[in-house]
């Protein structure tokens, strides 16, 4: 293991375009961080230089030819700038009240979960080629069918009721891809429409279905909840204790997942096959892979994993249920994978960007009004689309992405 | 000698193009034909919304029928001798049917909602003609309100008429801006415009939740709920069924219909139309005849996203007059504009009938019509978008080509 | 060397489709150890033939026999079984994925049951890589290497599924010379090592040097197997080619007047990248038929789109009646008066869910009397429509009849219609008459060679010898991608043929 990693940073080349528009992007978001406690600069000059020095470095690899990363730097540089400019100008005692790492740090992981949850289960479906515009409704239905079975569990399973939430939930959420599967692989019915349809009838049977059981008295408040590992040792600890100390079970599931769909998606045989079918699918036909098969299995497990997101919304971190509760979440995570290009970690990394960007406009309202948490909620779905726009376009993702498979 | 090299191309690998939504929307069969694939999707679309209220434990034929007479459709069936007065006036004439009856004014609530659907079905069918998924309809539809409260709260003492009308231009402007960025992006770099739209939509409904929320630039002089300002009398349009007061059928219904036939015009009789068709069936053919493909993308989604536009600006100055911060998060009409458009197969009368359809629903299941007692308000809302969910599912199906081709099975 | 019982023997191997016979009782055999190579024009049926060996079609009616035995080959998985490879023509490789991961993909070998042993998979490709000659680097991506080296990896592939006989189809048609040179080589070391090889080609001068029998095929039947040793170019052309009943159109002798078309120099890249028509000058004058004749995919289809404005040029000129038109795009070109009949009337000459009125409109609809301020007067293109659908005698439907609903001579007669209403100063006319009946073809002659009485400067490019012969007044060859020949019209199939096919007459290859 540390030879891997020491052969991987030993790789390194650090004149490569590459490397020089990825410090770029480090830059500009350092350019913000210094403007922000605990070194709280006061003067714009600092995040305006170091800001313009990462525009820079990303000029200089775009010129070279490495788009993506040389956009991403410039855009950086941008957005470090403004934000550090606009930090400099707020009050200290603002900055202060807001920019509490420890809280925003376990804030951050908090709202990432569920995106990463739908985004990894974007990603299987997508990866064999069949788009899912559907991971908010399959959060959705994990949400409800997860805190629905806890509660159903509650009298005969007690405080593990919260097992039989998950696993329900997760029924559910394959339950509904399965139908996407079938109107996408058989019925070839495009799997845009199909996907939100499927959005659409998830929120309507989860409202429907709440508001019938629930609909007076709203979710019972004594739920049994997933519970949060307490890690004794490090809870008091002065930085990590908040942020690590005490993190729900399914964030730790998360970053098991998460490796865990590396090593199964770039690791194995299985993974390679989910690859080739998502990428040539003919090709894959021709050496005797079964194109229809991996498309369900993907699809339907991607329905699983998204579903468990929803369940660790409702019954790990609000514990309670309401119409609508995920408000468009699914879409980000979806924006994530699309951020992160399809690949576990990247998409991580986008996922904790956008939980950042969430646990932010949580903390902004106290210091400086309501208005400006709302505005922050923008922020993810703009980088998505400069990312769409300027940097990634044409090429979307696995090359048969979109297009349903017909066997001759 | 055709076919032998049927297996080569066969062969052939996939060109790494931009998937395009199903082309099976405009009917081959025209007239009445055309609509059997609607009718049997609806009716199998309400059959299992039956279903889910029957495993629910109510009676679905009780619950249809109260969400039936909310919707005023029932109007029409009572025939009777009335008098009627004169709209913008105060002489009477006869009538045959009761202009104020509980099911004249429930119907006055259903054109009100199917205005919009109108307008935003319209802006989903036309970006299909030029072959892209416009989803952003939501988004395009807030900026026209946006944009319209704004004028329309501004500018006090302005003429009615141009008052009005410049809330309606610049509204539909602001949507054509705002689909004009997504088709720009796939004009040019080809990104897709089904993930370009959601985004602009999350956008647009977070900036306008900033806006008109507690402490935004736009929010209105009652500092502590999360409201604009009322536009002024002169930019609202005028009622001429039912009282203003009292939520009253505005022009706007009829701005709408002319609408529609502007739609089928452009479509089917303009140059314009004649490329985005073009370009929508076959874009290889339409460049080899000389039509600039990435300009019709970006033209059509422009044009697009101007009716979705025009339909924030009609509500707000037909009926709502103001904007929430709560209505803004919450309302859906640019999706059910998506429902409205797939059963509609994208054309004129379709999406007329559809959206007609879609507008009786929504009142049918809104607090105000529905009887409590028979069917909760809140779930009948969700069974709405439980079949708004069917009816998309199904209408992928082509229903119809598969009753065409189950009647020819059976003759053999 | 080879042994004289047959590995593979194809007896009465007779396939149809709906109004085509593609293989009528074709008899082929494969020795061990041998290269035996298939030869013939498009459309002879040698794919058909080779499909059915690889599994992807069922003979309607013969025997497959392998080492004597009779096999049933209904799928690919079963001639894979069986030995079979096969290395298609546009490859079924995977591009973002590296070389070993395409070879071992279905067939991965495994580290602790579970997890890829990718080090594996690289050592055993770099193992019969080494044995066979096929230098690759394992840990390459697929869209990182060239075209040859992408075929040596298709080849690894059957190679590693443990295929003994292998197919190879087409193989140097996207290869440099010096790339097919190499495949040579690699081809005699795998034969060398006992495997034997069906090579599909269409050039001569290759079969010649690489096989050591050769099989032609023509419009679907077997005219002879000889050996390589002994024949010569002149001899295959004219079994290729074969004499028939020439289709002469009845027309005055050319008066050719100023140049309306000028081409000079002219170069362009395909969508690949790589250079399809090299350095191509010639002129075509008013009131003549030039005729292109070649092979598929020699050039043709990429010169045609240059011309059209429809692909970007790299170097040279292309001159439409004195004005330069090289960077002229589609619309413009179609302005300056170059009419165009696509090669594929499905997928770039109508819009089929369009009516006819629609169709016949897709240039004019711009201007009046079609149009007027951006609205379409309905009237005026239905009266125009009507009036050309009576013109070229397009029947099975009104001008509200959708395209698609048409048959294909007819849907051609429509484009025609729409191209020559135009009054094009030149006319292109790719493959005109590809998959018509002979009394379409025959109306599709009559007004080409009318058009060109009228004054036009017409481009015919055809596959069939027939076609171009009996309309054209100068005819060339093109062949990747350069003009090779220049012929009056009363050259013979045999000599176009030959320079059709790459033939030299022993000079070294341009």
């Amino acid at each position: 293991m540390t030879a891997a990693i020491a052969s991987r940073l030993g790789g390194i080349r650090w004149t490569h375009p590459r490397t020089v528009g990825i410090f770029g992007i480090l830059l500009g978001a350092t350019a913000f961080w210094l403007a922000l406690p605990p070194l709280a600069a006061r003067t714009a000059v600092l995040p305006i230089a170091i800001g313009i020095l990462a525009v820079a470095a990303g000029i200089w690899t775009y010129a070279r030819d490495e788009r993506r990363v040389g956009g991403g730097a410039v855009a950086a540089g941008l957005l470090g700038i403004a934000f550090g400019v606009l930090a400099t100008r707020s009050s200290s005692a603002h900055l202060d009240q807001v920019v509490v790492w420890s809280a925003l740090g376990a804030a951050t992981l908090r709202y990432a979960t569920p995106l990463i949850y739908a985004a990894i289960g974007g990603l299987f479906c997508e990866r064999s080629g069949v788009i899912n515009v559907a991971l908010e409704g399959m959060l959705l239905t994990g949400a409800f069918f997860g805190i629905w079975g806890a509660i159903w569990a509650q009298s005969w399973a007690g405080s593990a009721a919260w097992l039989v939430g998950v696993g329900a939930a997760a029924l559910a959420g394959m339950v509904l891809a399965t139908v996407h599967a079938i109107w996408s692989i058989h019925l070839k019915v495009d799997q845009i429409i199909s996907g939100f349809a499927l959005n659409f009838l998830a929120l309507g049977i989860t409202g429907y279905l709440f508001v019938d059981k629930y609909g007076d008295t709203g979710t019972p408040g004594d739920v049994p909840g997933i519970p949060d590992v307490h890690i004794h040792f490090l809870q008091n600890w002065y930085f990590i204790g908040p942020i690590i100390g005490q993190l729900n079970l399914m964030i730790w599931l998360s970053f098991v997942l998460l490796v865990g769909t590396y090593i199964f998606v770039f690791r194995t045989p299985y993974g390679l096959r989910l690859r080739s079918v998502g990428e040539h699918p003919r090709a894959a036909d021709t050496v005797g892979i079964s194109v229809y098969k991996i498309r369900y299995i993907a699809v339907i497990s991607s329905g699983g994993i998204a579903a468990m997101g929803g369940a660790y919304l409702s019954i790990g971190f609000v514990h309670s249920f309401n119409e609508n509760m995920t408000s468009g979440t699914g879409f980000i995570g979806l924006a994530a994978l699309i951020f992160g290009k399809w690949r576990p970690f990247p998409t991580w990394g986008a996922t904790l960007l956008f939980g950042f960007s969430s646990a932010l406009a949580d903390r902004l309202p106290s210091a400086y009004g309501n208005q400006w948490g709302t505005l922050f909620q923008a922020l993810p779905y703009l980088l998505t689309l400069i990312a769409v726009a300027g940097v990634i376009g044409r090429s979307i993702g696995p090359a048969a992405s979109g297009r349903p498979y017909d066997k001759q | 000698m055709s076919d032998e090299l049927k297996g080569e191309d066969a062969l052939a690998p996939p060109s790494p193009e931009i998937p395009q939504p199903s082309q099976q929307f405009p009917s081959r069969f025209g007239g009445l034909k055309g609509a059997i694939g609607p009718l049997l999707t609806t009716i199998l679309a309400f059959l299992m919304g039956g279903l889910v209220v029957l495993f629910t434990g109510k009676d679905p034929i009780k619950v249809y029928k109260a969400i039936f007479n909310g919707t005023g459709l029932n109007w029409f069936f009572h025939v009777g001798s009335h008098s009627a007065r004169i709209p913008f006036g105060t002489a009477h004439m006869w009538f045959p049917w009761d202009t104020a009856s509980i099911a004249a004014q429930n119907l006055q609530q259903t054109l009100l909602l199917t205005t919009p659907i109108i307008l935003t079905a319209l802006a989903v069918a036309f970006a299909f003609r030029c072959g892209m998924f416009n989803i952003g309809g939501q988004g395009q539809y807030l900026a026209g309100t946006i944009f319209a409260v704004w004028i329309g709260s501004s500018f006090n003492g302005m003429s009615p008429w141009l008052h009005v009308i410049l809330c309606l231009v610049v509204g539909t402007l602001a949507g054509a801006v705002l689909a004009g960025i997504a088709g720009f992006l796939k004009a040019t770099v080809g990104a897709h415009e089904v993930i370009s739209t959601i985004m602009l939509n999350w956008i647009a409904i977070w900036v306008g939740s900033y806006l008109f929320g507690q402490g935004g630039p736009l929010q209105g002089s009652q500092k502590s709920i999360p409201i604009s300002n009322d536009i002024v009398e002169g930019a609202k349009l005028p009622v001429f069924w039912g009282l203003k007061l009292l939520q009253g059928l505005s022009i706007g219904i009829f701005i709408a219909l002319a609408i529609l036939i502007v739609y089928w015009i452009i479509i089917n009789r303009t140059t314009l139309g004649y490329e985005v068709r073009a370009v929508g069936f076959n874009p290889e053919a339409a460049r080899y005849g000389g039509i600039s493909v990435a300009r019709n993308y970006f033209l059509a989604m422009a044009i697009s996203g101007a009716f979705a536009g025009l339909a924030g600006a009609v509500d707000i100055t037909g009926w709502e007059y103001r904007i929430g911060q709560n209505d803004i998060l919450v309302n859906q009409i640019g999706f059910i504009g998506l429902a409205a458009a797939l059963l509609g197969r994208n054309t004129a009368v379709g999406v007329g009938f559809a959206s007609l359809l879609f507008g009786a629903l929504i009142n049918g299941t809104s607090g105000r019509q529905l009887d409590p007692s028979v069917f909760r308000p809140d779930l009948a809302n969700n069974l709405t978008t439980i079949i708004q969910g069917l009816v998309i599912l199904f209408v992928g199906l082509n229903l119809g080509g598969f009753w065409v081709w189950l009647k020819r099975k059976r003759r053999t | 060397m080879s042994s004289t019982a047959p590995l593979l023997e194809l007896r009465g191997i007779t396939k149809r489709f709906p109004g085509v016979l593609a293989n009528d009782n074709v008899n082929f055999d494969l020795r061990r150890g041998e290269v035996h190579a298939l030869l013939g024009e498009n459309g002879a049926g040698k794919s058909t033939l080779m499909n059915i060996l690889y599994g992807l079609y069922t003979p309607d009616e013969g025997q497959i026999l392998l080492d004597g035995k009779p096999i049933e080959l209904g799928s690919t998985k079963a001639a894979i079984e069986h030995g079979i490879g096969m290395v298609h023509q546009h490859f079924m490789l995977i591009p973002v994925m590296t070389v070993a991961e395409n070879i071992v993909l279905a067939i991965e070998p495994r580290h602790a049951g579970f997890l890829l042993d990718y080090d594996a998979a690289q050592k055993r490709v770099r193992e019969l890589s080494e044995r066979y000659g096929l230098l690759v680097d394992p840990n390459a991506r697929i869209d990182r290497t060239s075209v040859g080296q992408q075929q040596r990896v298709e080849i690894l592939k059957a190679l590693y599924r443990g295929a003994e006989i292998l197919i190879l189809d087409e193989p140097t048609a996207v290869l440099t010379p010096q790339e097919a040179t190499e495949l040579f080589e690699i081809i005699r070391s795998l034969t060398d090592q006992g495997k034997s090889i069906i090579f599909i080609s269409h050039k001569l001068n290759e079969v010649l040097e690489v096989a050591d029998r050769i099989t032609t095929l023509r419009r679907g039947v077997v005219i002879d197997t000889v050996a390589a040793a002994g024949a010569t170019e002149e001899g295959l052309a004219r079994m290729m080619v074969g004499r028939e009943v020439l289709l002469r159109v009845d027309k005055k002798p050319a008066s050719p007047a100023e140049p309306l078309l000028q081409v000079e120099n002219l170069s362009v890249i395909d969508d690949r990248g790589l250079e399809t028509v090299r350095d191509v000058s010639f002129v075509v004058r008013a009131g003549e038929i030039l005729g292109l004749a070649g092979v598929d995919a020699n050039g043709q289809s990429e010169l045609i789109d240059a011309i059209a404005g429809l692909r970007h040029v790299r170097s040279g000129r292309i001159v439409v009646d004195g004005k330069d038109m090289t960077h002229a795009n589609a619309k413009h070109t179609l302005d300056a008066g170059v009419g165009h009949i696509p090669e594929d009337r499905h997928r770039r000459g109508l819009v089929l869910p369009f009516s006819l009125t629609e169709n016949l409109a897709l240039h004019a609809y711009r201007a009046a009397p079609n149009s007027r301020h951006g609205f379409l007067s309905l009237r005026a293109m239905v009266a125009r429509a009507r009036k050309l659908l009576q013109e070229f005698d397009v029947r099975g439907g009104t001008p509200s009849t959708p395209a698609g609903a048409l048959s294909g001579g007819n849907q051609q007669k429509v484009v025609l219609a729409r191209e020559i209403d135009g009054d094009p100063k030149v006319l292109i006319a790719a493959q005109p008459t590809r998959g018509l009946d002979v009394g379409a073809i025959e109306f599709v002659h009559r007004r080409l060679v009318e058009q060109r009485d009228a004054g036009r400067a017409v481009l015919l490019v055809s596959l069939e010898l027939e076609e171009i012969l009996s309309l054209s007044d100068r005819v060339l060859v093109i062949y990747e991608g350069r003009i090779v020949g220049e012929f009056p019209p009363t050259a013979t199939e045999e000599e176009l043929g030959f320079a059709m096919t790459g033939g030299t007459h022993g000079k070294e290859a341009a």
